[in-house]
């Protein structure tokens, strides 16, 4: 079928919401995404549940908007959100007085801001700087940027919308002054296809100023690239974030079995935009920042590193560019540009996906004129809709630590993941203790074509070892499952180390290189895998 | 060198490359076992990120520390799980583990009616008994105990020795105390013939080994302290301290300071095993004149298996053990395969584990089996009791060989 | 401690430099800090299958001449053609020596089937494995290929693929290895090591082949995952005898038992000759006096040093922490030896992770007889061997085993000259 109330195009967590709440509002809808879900800026950020508090001080209207999502995402994503709670430290070189003005900002902004002494901060979080001066609790948390988008993605599949991955759109068809569909292209298949819809909406992040280019109008958008590192472990419970003017490596965020150091921020050129790579400068910032906040960071391993893409939007009335908005920004291009049939939802982060989904779906009702409410702040995601217990009651025979992992990922989904038996629960991958079961699972229900892809769903390769090992036993089971040929096994294992190595090429030092080189010896010296894969007979 | 660029946390050192698996004697045995690097470096970053990840499974570690030795990042594996298994676990400790671990007051208790507590614990009725009620398992022997203990036999020596013109304090564990004071006595008349006087600690406890792997964190610090603060005064009158058990050696240089967070580092290097003691005399310090020792002719060669037992080859020093046997005179030494006897002290003794562990040990014993070998000489008590009940040698520990090699 | 020669690492070159010094009767101690990266080796050993400009190498000694224009640094001209023929044939008479029974020769590579069934060139493949003369070109007409259930680090998949692409009709076999284990409880996680402990025992073996005979069929030749033989050496010939056809092993992915029982025999044929080895230990300080090493002390052993006349210093590369990256210098935390490197940090890598990586070539500096050099003056006992060498890359010229070998002979007979000499 080719017709559709709604058309999205972007797989991150704007496209996600909105594709999950015009379902639920009734409305038939499908998601064109070029790569997999969640690989713009989606996957590419702190995974932090901001409290707002980072806002407070410079932009209220943003501070509150963050606190009121952060408690609704912990309501209905409770299984993508964990609940670490925040602090705001002043260090010797911080002007405590700052914190003052901090502390009341946060206060009318309706955030809860503690002022803890820091000796009980310290013994709260002990990973934090000794030398902390001031502390300041408040109710920040970390979320997990990929399982968000999948389970606002399943909910959607359910309700009936349906999901295109690896599909790029080449053309928007225009009748007069009316957008009316898209001209697609199965980036695996090189097939062509056309979908028609009489809205479409362009949530793509900063690539959505191509495709507002291709629809004729004119959105500007400036490329700010941020680098992060993460860190081998989870050396903090706490979020820590300096008390001090937003700058550059201030905040360290605890996510599953890492915590992570981000971010900066560096306009760069729209040509680059699918191509970032992180700079030994960046390296050395992030670094710095990270061993201020905690010192044994010095000593502790970094897994890898990556740079994300924020969309900046420049402000309509300031066609200059200096001037750029920095909260949601929603276009409604018929009153703009006289253009019918086109929206372009963008800004924001990553925790006002919600709210962006929803002013995009009521925009797209009234121009549909539909009359229903929206209800994503209320109806919980699939994943959250069962406590711990109950689900843990269903899944005692597996074996613990496969148990918890499963649940931690998937929560109440866990129990239709594998029938408890030696082979699902046998592990894949150990770091992450990933089960045979959960990657199965993972492969046949949850759009998964690549290595890449099944990581992003099951945080396999987001270990120590980044997928060494687990990457070869996936591969196997990926072909098994999808019948893929052998060479093209091969290939994807090669798309896989080369994507990984991305990551771990600026910070390859210490165990990290060792680790680089071990990989190397076993998959090009022994198994013999290269780049063009083929036989060193020639 | 220092080691650069390591973190606190050791586990991150660990590269996945999995040798510490391939040598785990548990793994090999039994499959519900996580494994080394599975629970150690791997779920140490879970229990991490929430203590609900600790798989109650680590239960079935032995704490042979074969994993460290393999590893070849330097990751100690075996620490973490027993830190792990310490700060995690749920399961409290049973009846059983309490008896089998409070070694100091069951001997103490035992002692006194050594002979009646022999005669009950070899009736099959008795093992039955304890197999069915607490689970220790029913195949499983019981060391003897002795009546007098070494302490009181020391004591009344203690005049004698105080004569020698070097002094030295004696670590002499639970086993020689309570169950062989002959090792004890052995140790004596070496030490004696080096020209050492020996004395005991001021007051020694049991090292606590039984307690850490059994769960008993507090008392097994408890105990370490009164030992170590015995060892500070011995040290501070020059007094080197020298045990003959490897593992008591092992858990007061390293398990006191990784696992119990005892700091021993003061201390550390004036606690030595006997063989390494000697051995450094001998070679280092000229202070023995070995020419004074008289060694009974035996005319025919003596065919000794040497085992070395896991901690010991954890701490290296099998070498001493293997150098000090070498010095006797028609002795034909062969150094047995690396293989855990499979006993890993009081987890031999659990009916859960028994199968297992003789399953561990099976290897060793067919090597031992078919070696025509006259005696196995092996520096410790828990790999003695093994290797008497699962093969038909005896099974010395080299002060004992050397002891009875010495002339009078 | 006192020996002739202390050898500070335990693989694949500090073990054949000890076995050859202990035939020599010298008194060898190996120190090492764990187990080897012998473990993750593949079943064969490579001796130069790449030109650094990147050509493929069939003859590595006709090679060598244009090894000398492209890297004159490189070990083998250092060690120059006639001693790299005779330490080749000499390091291959050592591994058979040490009862790891291999084919193949210096004068031409041959061919492997890697775990992923690519072809490589190699120079001695263990005689249990499947090899070639020529790339691509196996001599059976139709193969039965056995799997087991379970079994993620063998991909029979890639094997069928290679096979079919050459022609070679393929019978797949997948076998539950619950049905050939004989107690309740034998684990069967399966991974290489507790297959091949499996199948160390007599019943289990007569099981399996009790469950494959009827399903051989016409097959020329049984190829099984590279998981027997850890314990007993010769059960591929066993197997072949009880099922009347040719059994071969197809490599897996590491840790291998290939690799494991290399170790093994090496080190046993080590300490047969009488040698010490020391597993678990780590070198932490090195006295030096007057250009040369006087004596090294140990974790392990603390307060007692060992002292040798020599010192062979082969303690691998990064991965076996026998060189040390840190972010931007690259050290030899052991000797603190003066070490080959690049030291702007950008240019240590490739960004396609397939490319050459300049950091592979890091490594020790030797001078012309690879004796150790620190701050400009060469060390008079120390002698360098094996992957901490610089001005080679293991992986992209396919040389590993042979530097490590080579140059740990080179070394051996340097020590016994110079023994002779004084």
């Amino acid at each position: 079928m080719n017709e559709y109330d709604v058309i999205i195009i972007g797989g991150g967590a704007t496209g996600a919401g909105t594709l999950r709440d015009c379902s639920m509002r009734g409305l038939r809808t499908v998601l064109i995404e070029r790569s997999d879900i969640a690989t713009g800026a989606t996957g590419r950020n702190h995974g932090l549940l901001h409290s707002g508090a980072r806002y407070a001080v410079t932009d209220q209207e943003s501070a509150r908007e963050c606190i009121s999502e952060n408690q609704i995402l912990r309501r209905i994503a409770s299984h993508c959100v964990d609940e670490t709670d925040g602090f705001f430290i002043s260090l010797p070189d911080d002007d405590l007085s700052f914190q003052t003005k901090f502390v009341k900002s946060c206060q009318s902004a309706g955030i809860r801001a503690d002022v803890i002494d820091p000796k009980e901060a310290l013994v709260l979080e002990p990973s934090m700087n000794p030398a902390v001066t001031g502390a300041v609790r408040v109710p920040d948390g970390s979320i997990d940027p990929f399982r968000l988008t999948a389970s606002n993605i399943r909910d959607a599949k359910t309700l009936g919308a349906n999901v295109l991955t690896y599909h790029m759109v080449t053309e928007l068809i225009r009748r007069q002054d009316a957008i009316v569909g898209v001209k697609i292209l199965n980036v695996r298949t090189k097939e062509t296809s056309e979908l028609y819809a009489p809205i479409i909406v362009n949530a793509c992040g900063i690539w959505g100023a191509h495709i507002a280019e291709m629809a004729g109008v004119k959105v500007s958008m400036f490329p700010a690239k941020g680098a992060l590192l993460i860190y081998g472990h989870r050396v903090n419970k706490i979020v820590l974030n300096r008390c001090r003017k937003p700058s550059d490596a201030d905040i360290l965020v605890p996510g599953d079995t890492i915590c992570l150091i981000g971010t900066t921020s560096t306009k760069v050129p729209f040509d680059t935009i699918d191509n970032m790579y992180v700079l030994p400068e960046e390296v050395e910032i992030l670094r710095k920042g990270a061993q201020e906040l905690s010192p044994i960071l010095e000593k502790t391993r970094i897994l890898r590193c990556y740079a994300g893409v924020r969309p900046l939007v420049a402000s309509d009335n300031d066609p200059s560019g200096r001037s750029v908005s920095r909260g949601i920004v929603l276009f409604d291009h018929e009153k703009r540009d006289g253009l019918k049939g086109f929206i372009t939802i963008t800004g924001g982060k990553l925790m006002t996906y919600r709210l962006m989904a929803e002013q995009a779906t009521d925009l797209v009702c009234t121009k549909l004129h539909i009359d229903k409410k929206c209800e994503t702040a209320t109806v919980k995601l699939p994943g959250s809709r069962e406590d711990k217990e109950t689900i843990l009651k269903k899944l005692y025979s597996m074996p613990s630590a496969v148990q918890e992992s499963m649940i931690y990922r998937h929560g109440e989904m866990a129990e239709k993941i594998a029938t408890n038996n030696v082979v699902n629960n046998s592990l894949v991958c150990e770091c992450e203790e990933v089960s045979y079961g959960e990657v199965s699972y993972a492969i046949d229900h949850m759009d998964v074509n690549n290595l890449i892809d099944l990581r992003r769903r099951t945080r396999l390769g987001m270990g120590t070892c980044q997928g060494e090992f687990c990457a070869c036993r996936a591969i196997g089971i990926l072909a098994k499952q999808k019948k893929i040929k052998p060479e093209k096994e091969k290939e994807e294992l090669v798309t896989f180390l080369n994507e990984r190595w991305k990551g771990i090429k600026p910070i390859a030092w210490g165990d990290s290189l060792r680790e680089s080189q071990y990989a190397s010896w076993v998959y090009e010296s022994v198994c013999g895998l290269s780049k063009n894969n083929k036989d060193l007979t020639k | 060198m220092e080691s650069i660029n390591k973190s606190d946390n050791n586990f991150e050192q660990c590269l996945k490359c999995t040798i510490c698996t391939v040598y785990c004697p548990v793994l090999a045995v039994n499959p519900d076992f996580p494994g080394p690097k599975h629970g150690g470096p791997d779920q140490e970053r879970l229990r991490l990120k929430m203590p609900s990840f600790y798989d109650e499974a680590n239960k079935y570690c032995m704490n042979c520390k074969r994993c460290e030795v393999a590893c070849p990042s330097n990751v100690r594996v075996g620490d973490i799980i027993q830190k792990a298994k310490l700060k995690y676990s749920r399961h409290k400790p049973s009846l059983r583990d309490f008896f089998l671990s409070h070694t100091d007051l069951v001997g103490t208790l035992s002692s006194p009616f050594a002979p009646i507590v022999n005669k009950v614990l070899s009736w099959d009725v008795t093992k039955q008994v304890m197999n069915t009620t607490i689970h220790v398992d029913k195949h499983r022997i019981f060391p003897e105990y002795s009546h007098e203990k070494f302490v009181s036999w020391l004591e009344k020596q203690a005049g004698e020795q105080k004569k020698f013109a070097h002094q030295l304090c004696y670590f002499h564990g639970c086993y020689v105390n309570y169950n062989f004071p002959q090792l004890g006595k052995d140790f004596v008349k070496v030490m004696n013939a080096f020209g050492y006087g020996v004395q005991l600690l001021e007051k020694e406890k049991c090292c606590g080994v039984a307690l850490i792997s059994n769960g008993f964190a507090g008392q097994a610090r408890r105990q370490g302290e009164v030992n170590l603060r015995s060892i500070r005064k011995a040290v501070s009158e020059n007094m080197p301290v020298v045990a003959t058990s490897s593992t008591c050696t092992m858990t007061i240089r390293d398990e006191y300071p990784h696992i119990l967070n005892l700091k021993n580092a003061d201390v550390r290097d004036h606690v030595e095993l006997a063989t390494r003691f000697i051995y450094r005399m001998i070679n280092e310090s000229k202070d023995f004149d070995l020419s004074k020792l008289k060694f009974i002719q035996r005319g025919h060669p003596l065919k000794i298996a040497y085992h070395t037992p896991c901690h010991l080859e954890k701490l290296g020093w099998e070498y001493y053990s293997i150098e000090l046997l070498r010095m006797i005179p028609d002795v034909e030494i062969t150094v047995l395969k690396p293989n855990c006897c499979g006993i890993g002290g009081t987890y031999g003794f659990k009916k859960e584990n028994y199968e297992n562990a003789q399953k561990i040990g099976e290897p060793l014993f067919r090597e031992i089996e078919e070696g025509g070998f006259d005696l196995v000489v092996s520096d410790c008590e828990t790999c003695k009791w093994q290797i008497e009940m699962s093969t038909s040698k005896k099974c010395k520990h080299p002060i004992t060989v050397f002891a009875e090699a010495l002339t009078e | 401690m006192i020996f002739d020669t202390i050898i500070i690492g335990g693989g694949l070159s500090g073990l054949t430099c000890g076995i050859h010094l202990q035939k020599a009767g010298k008194r060898c101690v190996i120190i090492s800090s764990g187990q080897s990266a012998l473990h993750f080796s593949s079943g064969s050993f490579d001796l130069l299958n790449t030109l650094p400009d990147g050509r493929s190498v069939s003859d590595p000694v006709q090679s060598l001449d244009e090894l000398q224009v492209q890297n004159p640094s490189h070990p083998y001209i250092k060690i120059g053609k006639t001693d790299f023929i005779r330490l080749a044939e000499k390091s291959q008479q050592l591994l058979t020596d040490a009862s790891i029974s291999v084919g193949g020769s210096y004068q031409r590579n041959h061919y492997r089937l890697t775990p992923f069934a690519i072809t490589k060139p190699t120079w001695l493949t263990m005689t249990d494995y499947v090899s070639s003369d020529q790339p691509d070109s196996l001599p059976w007409k139709n193969v039965c290929l056995v799997h087991f259930t379970g079994y993620l680090d063998f991909h029979p998949d890639f094997f069928q693929g290679k096979f079919q692409e050459l022609g070679i009709k393929v019978q797949n076999v997948e076998l539950d290895l619950t049905k050939v284990s004989i107690r309740k409880n034998t684990p069967l996680e399966v991974r290489s090591t507790n297959i091949a402990r499996l199948f160390d025992n007599e019943e289990a073996l007569d099981n399996f082949v009790r469950l494959l005979a009827h399903k051989v069929g016409d097959a020329d030749a049984v190829l099984l995952p590279a998981c027997l033989g850890l314990e007993r050496t010769n059960i591929v010939n066993i197997l072949s005898r009880k099922l009347g056809v040719e059994v071969k092993l197809l490599a897996t992915f590491p840790p291998t038992v290939s690799g494991i029982r290399a170790q093994y025999l090496l080190k046993q044929r080590f300490m047969q000759l009488g040698g010490t080895y020391m597993l678990g230990d780590t070198v932490n300080k090195v006295d030096f006096e007057n250009n040369h090493i006087s004596k090294i002390f140990t974790v392990n052993h603390g307060n007692i040093p060992l002292r040798g006349e020599e010192y062979v210093l082969c303690s691998g590369s990064f991965f076996s922490e026998g060189l040390v990256a840190l972010p931007n210098d690259v050290v030899d935390p052991i000797c603190e030896l003066d070490v080959d490197y690049i030291s702007d940090r950008k240019e240590w890598f490739a960004s396609d992770v397939f490319d050459q990586q300049n950091y592979e070539s890091f490594g020790i500096r030797t001078n012309e007889t690879f004796h150790g050099i620190k701050n400009g003056q060469a060390i008079s006992n120390l002698h360098v061997c094996g992957a901490s060498l610089s001005a080679f890359n293991a992986l992209k010229e396919g040389c590993g085993g042979g530097v490590s070998m080579l140059t740990a002979l080179y070394v051996a007979e340097d020590i016994l000259r110079q023994k002779e000499n004084k």
